[in-house]
């Protein structure tokens, strides 16, 4: 059946989210809520210097305090624990293994030097004022181009060159292409370092039991089966023995996909106690020690005919990768940035080549949308492919944009495109926006001193992706698991790997489940959190994955319940399956209501006496569904963005921000605008407020709030969207749609500022942030510093 | 080295319920909320007096309480989202505009901008001046931040929750 079916009518309409009565009440349980009885709480003395290796540590002092139960050094924490190694098996990949603590060098300000544990945090600090620590400077590496330079300070001894991986990809004739082409475009972009950011913090409430010898971690993470079997090596717990768990979460957006050194600390730290231990970052360590992203510089190199066709490009990027490798290996932002980059244009050669590079950082790690600046690259080089074939933006990407017609076909990557609707969301915009009037606006306001810029971009989004793209990335593309159990009284638990983090999971999984087997929403209840609950996925919720994936094996579970008990009804009501329906939990003859049956009496039988039941019938009702994504797919949109630049304070503001967006059929739009918009207002920030900044020396300059600047309500426009619903003729036509508002913001936005810039004589942006600051700069008002 | 258990008795009320404490002079009025009465609505997001998820009431006015003592509030009346839901747990009109509206995602910056939407509806409730135009309301809540949404149906909800309340008594 396409499409799925829509029996009660849940799906594709904008009910109330169930997570809604928990968070609006403050009921819910946060990691930070947590208490145990006779719980201590942790806090991480951290390194101040960059890089250093580590002559002394005093921690005696510390020891003596009242209220210290015990302090952690280095070589304490690698007596109890297995280094981190997150080494896998490809090649030419140097990933270092590091230990939970630092205890011989430290590569990064803010990395762990000791692990105190206290009665309260208070008194836990107040014992790191006590710790006393040698350091013996070494000089940092601080970008990727000193990290590269002859005689550069070499971070591991196995990182040579500090190159943690080198690689080149070639797709097509690329020679060919350069020998045929009317004109050669050059672009290049420096992206800055800005990080993740969820409201919630990291932390975790480890507690070991003694008698049974188990430990349970409540964590703040997007994946608890993989946390789980990563931490059980790396504290020596068997790992039928450790359960891993997670309740309400903060947000996450990339960053509570990977396990990080504090969750083995704080586990091992437990079990040396004997008890329950708790650490919540503050914000401060937050924006210090716990990684950013993004920090990427390409070049890049299209050869294209007179007309603004594409015939091939060549791309470099340098990864600055901070010091220590966290999951997934940096290879996969590699192979995702790499794979993407062609986009939904026709290219017919392409080469690809990639320098990771260890720096004297914290970790660079996933945010929304980690493949992001290929699409930031991409549609910027796309206009200034127009601007040099004397052609309008719009027209550029008219001439290269693969169409629906043109489908199914290949990326010049080797991945299908099938059912890709970039194109159609970018005619629909362009039907939307009055070009004319755009420009008649921006030359009227010229003419009294203000300026005005207009941008477009369009993507695809790998979500949840293809099984071919995920090869070509080099990262598994599993299938999706979820278990589904009518209770005896015909109630329904679901258990799914996904943990949603703000997604509305609980309440889009309960709009499939509830229309498939005809009960109401109040009825469903949807699990996930618990390794000892959920079946097994290695990725959790990420990757935009859930909207595919979690789906499917939703509604397949559910289908296969409502097979089984049709079946049944179909006995005990003596009519044909066919003639059935299921409605508010009442299995009923369509058209005889009288002649029925309460689903909650059928699963009392099943549960209670199935001898008794029908013969032949299935009365298990409890099923594990896998959902294998039906050869997958992706996502679409089209971003226009209009700015007002101030040419005395070098302010840009987003004075009007339009979405199509295409995520196929619709699950429950509210959810979905509410992830564009997000989407969009963190690319908007990215590029324009947030810089986690270091200096020359390794430090790090944006540890607060007041220098790290988030974007407040006032700094965002309204976002009007507009939906395209594509549906594919495949049973979940649903795709994901968290990632993309921060993928393709940023290019939409910057273009409007080039436009700006254009319009008044000056050069592009060529590094972000464009603050203030470098705004009039580009603009010639100040010096560049 | 003070080893920070300077202690005194305070007297407050919190959520209507009258109490007298003997605390830490150090503790925050948020770790008291928090860790010693076990209202763990009020969240912690940056605990520099930025974020606003710490946001309560203290005598009718929106406090931060990451970046006050709990000292500070002897004598004082403070409200968190635990003090809003009716007897039977019935949500607050504001929780149900904000619910009506989709206003939230992950729900960690939530109890701050509840709070802090009420004191605005208060506000206007009052007569004082309070916010109209959709500009208005967003620079109103710039002090409470959210990475999930983007905002948008934050005002959505906030523009009805002013809305309705302007016609209620409390």
């Amino acid at each position: 059946m396409a499409g799925g079916s829509a029996i009660s009518g849940l799906v594709g309409a904008r009910v109330h989210r169930k997570e809604d009565r928990t968070i609006l009440t403050g009921a819910g349980r946060y990691v930070d809520d947590v208490q145990e009885r006779g719980m201590l709480h942790c806090h991480f003395l951290r390194s101040t210097v960059a890089h250093a290796r580590i002559t002394g540590i005093d921690v005696e002092a510390a020891r003596g305090l009242e209220g210290v139960v015990r302090v952690f050094t280095g070589a304490d924490m690698s007596a109890i624990t297995e280094d981190l190694n997150f080494a896998q098996p490809i090649p030419g990949l140097h990933s270092p293994a590091y230990p939970a603590i630092a205890h011989d060098v430290v590569r990064y300000v803010g990395e762990p030097v000791a692990l105190i544990v206290a009665e309260s945090r208070y008194l836990a600090e107040d014992a790191a004022a006590l710790i006393e620590v040698e350091y013996d400077l070494l000089d940092p590496v601080v970008s990727t181009t000193a990290g590269l330079a002859d005689g550069a300070p070499q971070l591991f001894e196995d990182v040579p060159g500090n190159v943690v991986h080198a690689d080149e990809q070639l797709f097509g004739d690329i020679e060919a292409a350069f020998a045929q082409a009317d004109h050669v475009v050059t672009d290049s972009l420096d992206q800055h370092r800005w990080a993740c950011n969820p409201m919630e913090t990291r932390g975790g409430v480890a507690t070991y039991d003694r008698g049974s010898g188990q430990l349970t971690y409540e964590a703040s993470t997007q994946t608890t089966h993989t946390l789980r079997f990563l931490l059980a090596g790396w504290i020596r717990q068997p790992i039928h023995q450790l359960r891993v768990t997670a309740n309400n979460i903060g947000g996450g957006f990339g960053l509570k996909f990977s396990i990080y050194r504090e969750d083995v600390a704080l586990c091992a730290a437990a079990k040396a106690i004997g008890g329950t231990v708790k650490w919540i970052e503050d914000r401060n360590e937050h924006l210090v020690a716990a990684g950013a992203a993004r920090e990427e510089q390409l070049t890049l190199e299209a050869a294209v005919k007179a007309d603004g066709t594409l015939l091939g490009l060549r791309v470099t990027m340098l990864l600055d990768a901070g010091a220590y490798p966290i999951n997934p290996p940096a290879t996969v932002y590699a192979g995702l940035v790499r794979t993407t980059l062609p986009g939904p244009y026709k290219l017919p050669a392409y080469q690809f080549s990639h320098k990771i590079v260890a720096t004297n950082k914290a970790s660079y790690i996933s945010l929304r949308g980690p493949w992001a600046v290929e699409t930031l690259v991409r549609e910027r080089l796309m206009d200034k492919i127009a601007s040099t074939c004397g052609i309008s933006p719009v027209e550029v990407r008219r001439r290269n944009l693969i169409t629906l017609d043109d489908q199914p076909t290949k990326m010049v990557t080797n991945v299908t495109l099938e059912c890709v609707t970039a194109a159609e969301t970018f005619e629909k915009m362009i039907g939307m926006v009055d070009l004319d009037e755009v420009r008649r606006e921006q030359e009227a306001a010229r003419a009294e001193g203000r300026l005005l810029g207009f941008g477009v971009g369009t993507f695809i989004e790998p979500a949840p992706g293809t099984q071919e793209f995920w090869a070509a990335v080099g990262f598994p593309f599993g299938a999706e698991p979820l278990r589904i159990r009518i209770e005896i009284d015909g109630k329904v638990t679901a258990f799914t790997p996904q943990t949603p983090h703000g997604q509305s999971h609980e309440t889009t999984l309960s709009q499939l489940i509830g229309d498939e087997l005809g009960v109401g929403m109040d009825d469903i209840r949807i699990v996930y959190g618990d390794t000892d609950a959920t079946p097994f996925s290695m990725l959790g919720t990420g990757g935009s994955r859930a909207a595919t994936m979690a789906s499917g094996a939703a509604v397949y579970g559910a289908r296969e319940l409502r097979t089984r008990v049709l079946d049944i009804a179909s006995h005990l009501l003596e009519a044909s399956v066919d003639d059935l329906e299921i409605v508010d939990g009442i299995v009923s003859v369509k058209g005889a209501p009288g002649a029925s049956v309460p689903l909650g009496q059928i699963a009392m039988g099943c549960w209670l006496a199935p001898d008794q039941m029908p013969e032949g019938t299935n009365t298990e009702l409890e099923y594990v569904a896998s959902y294998d994504g039906e050869g997958g797919g992706f996502s679409q949109a089209s971003h226009a963005c209009w700015v007002e630049i101030d040419q005395e304070t070098g302010k840009v503001e987003v004075t009007r921000f339009l979405v199509v967006e295409d995520c196929g059929r619709m699950i429950n739009p509210a959810v979905v605008e509410g992830q564009v918009v997000g989407g969009v207002a963190m690319g908007l920030g990215g590029m324009l407020l947030e810089h986690s900044a270091y200096d020359a020396e390794g430090q790090f300059l944006s540890a607060t709030f007041m220098d790290y600047l988030m974007p407040s309500a006032p700094e965002v426009p309204e976002v009007e969207i507009e939906h395209l619903e594509f549906e594919s003729d495949k049973v979940i036509s649903s795709r994901g749609v968290g990632e993309g508002g921060t993928v393709l913001a940023p290019a939409a936005l910057l273009n409007a500022i080039d436009d700006a810039l254009a319009q008044v004589g000056r050069g592009r942006v060529m590094a972000t942030p464009v603050t203030p600051t470098r705004m009039l700069e580009l603009l010639g008002v100040i010096e560049k510093a | 080295m003070n080893n920070g258990n300077t202690t005194r008795e305070i007297t407050l009320t919190v959520n209507g319920r009258k109490r007298t404490v003997t605390i830490e002079v150090r503790r925050t009025l948020a770790d008291f909320l928090r860790e010693d009465l076990g209202l763990t609505a009020t969240h912690l997001g940056c605990e520099h007096g930025v974020c606003g998820a710490c946001t309560v009431i203290v005598d009718g006015a929106t406090e931060r309480s990451c970046t006050q003592l709990a000292v500070q509030a002897d004598g004082r009346e403070v409200t968190t989202v635990e003090g809003l839901n009716g007897p039977n747990g019935e949500l607050h009109p504001v929780q149900e505009a904000l619910r009506d509206h989709h206003s939230f995602q992950c729900g960690f910056c939530t109890p701050g901008f509840v709070m802090a939407i009420h004191g605005m509806v208060e506000e206007k409730k009052a007569g004082r001046p309070s916010p109209c135009s959709r500009a208005e309301i967003r620079e109103e809540l710039s002090g409470n931040i959210c990475r999930c949404t983007g905002y948008q149906s934050i005002i959505d909800g906030a523009e009805a929750a002013l809305a309705a309340g302007a016609g209620k008594e409390s």
